[in-house]
């Protein structure tokens, strides 16, 4: 068997638990599917996404923000007893950054703005609308946080790479095939 | 599950591996007429959030990837996906034309991903069939051409919905007069514990 390493070395930058998540040393962290990073000024929060969305919140005042990368609308139905995570869905994961955006950093969700990005149908044959459903849950929970939404980029074929900047809260987005853009 | 279960399944995992990606391979060079080596042969269970972090650090690249889900007693998704530059050799090697030919990711690059892919899973569902008497069919092949993170995380999404931790077989042929390296997975689904525990009646 020809082996030249795995591809996959199982060492994420973030590492397991919700402590090793934080990284704000780190000038860019990246954020795999169904998880969340949270880090200071001058850390930049990376991110890929097809159907999934990316909700970035931010505080201006203390620089400070974080990214959940999710992929479904909703927990319901998923089994909550072994390994649960909840940046997987909308409803759970929202929370879970606004927590510990709360318990690292003390920020008060009145603080925290919104951008929010992805929910593409990259998949043409795929029926099931994934990425509409999680826009709706996404807008609906930030409205119901009291959150404001101040820019996003939603819906197309395309994958879309983000790169949020901590120091300044803005959020540089390409869809493929497509420059930079920011909001 | 006990300690000798998981040996006889890991072995059972590493036999498939093995069996297919040789195959693939064999088919590939075929296909090409032209030498394809095996770069990388691994079998690993991956924490989906881990896997895709990985994939983003490490790939950056634009590519055309082949979705195929084979479907039957054994229930897998199989992708190959190489460089959107280096689709365009391949489809003049396809063409059996003068590389350089094609020179825009068009219908006819997309047709010859398309069409390697196909080959590839049916080749990887007649080792099934012949080795280990389990009936699966390839379906038609679905083509993205996006970034290397996109194509994966789309692969991966069916088992990532169910479950956080997913199994892969991954290998990476080299197609050494072009210097072309080509990715190829697979990635059992559903049922797949089960099928591993029939396999490893075969050993």
């Amino acid at each position: 068997m020809t082996k030249h390493g795995s591809w996959f070395s199982g060492q994420g930058s973030g590492g397991r638990g919700q402590q090793e998540t934080v990284t704000p040393d780190r000038k860019e962290i990246a954020v795999g599917m169904a998880d969340i990073k949270i880090g200071k000024a001058p850390a930049m929060i990376s991110t890929i996404l097809g159907s999934c969305i990316a909700v970035c919140l931010y505080s201006s005042k203390d620089k400070t923000g974080g990214l959940l990368h999710l992929m479904m609308a909703s927990s319901k139905g998923a089994s909550k007893i072994n390994n649960f995570k909840k940046a997987k869905y909308a409803d759970t994961g929202i929370l879970e950054l606004l927590g510990q955006l709360k318990n690292f950093y003390g920020l008060n969700q009145r603080s925290l703005v919104a951008k929010i990005f992805g929910g593409a149908k990259v998949l043409k044959n795929v029926t099931a609308p994934i990425g509409e459903n999680n826009q709706q849950a996404v807008k609906e929970i930030l409205k119901e946080n009291g959150i404001a939404i101040f820019a996003s980029k939603l819906g197309g074929e395309k994958g879309y790479r983000i790169k949020f900047d901590l120091e300044t809260g803005k959020v540089k987005c390409q869809i493929f095939g497509h420059e930079f853009e920011e909001y | 599950m006990e300690n000798k279960d998981k040996i006889k399944i890991d072995r059972a995992l590493k036999l498939i591996a093995k069996l297919s990606i040789d195959k693939s391979s064999q088919v590939l060079s075929k296909m090409i007429k032209s030498g394809a080596s095996i770069e990388l042969e691994d079998v690993y269970m991956a924490d989906i959030s881990r896997v895709t972090e990985e994939v983003m650090l490490k790939a950056d690249n634009e590519v055309v990837g082949a979705f195929i889900d084979l479907v039957g007693d054994a229930p897998f998704k199989f992708l190959f996906y190489v460089n959107t530059k280096d689709s365009l050799v391949l489809t003049d090697l396809m063409l059996r034309r003068e590389i350089g030919l094609t020179k825009e990711f068009n219908l006819y690059a997309q047709s010859a991903v398309q069409e390697l892919g196909n080959i590839l899973a049916s080749a990887i569902s007649n080792i099934f069939s012949t080795d280990f008497q389990i009936s699966m069919k390839p379906k038609p092949p679905t083509v993205i051409n996006d970034f290397e993170s996109i194509v994966f995380q789309e692969y991966v999404i069916d088992a990532a919905c169910e479950r956080n931790e997913i199994l892969i077989i991954q290998s990476i042929f080299r197609i050494v007069k072009f210097d072309i390296h080509c990715s190829m997975f697979i990635m059992p689904l559903g049922k797949s514990e089960q099928i591993l525990q029939y396999v490893t009646g075969f050993m």
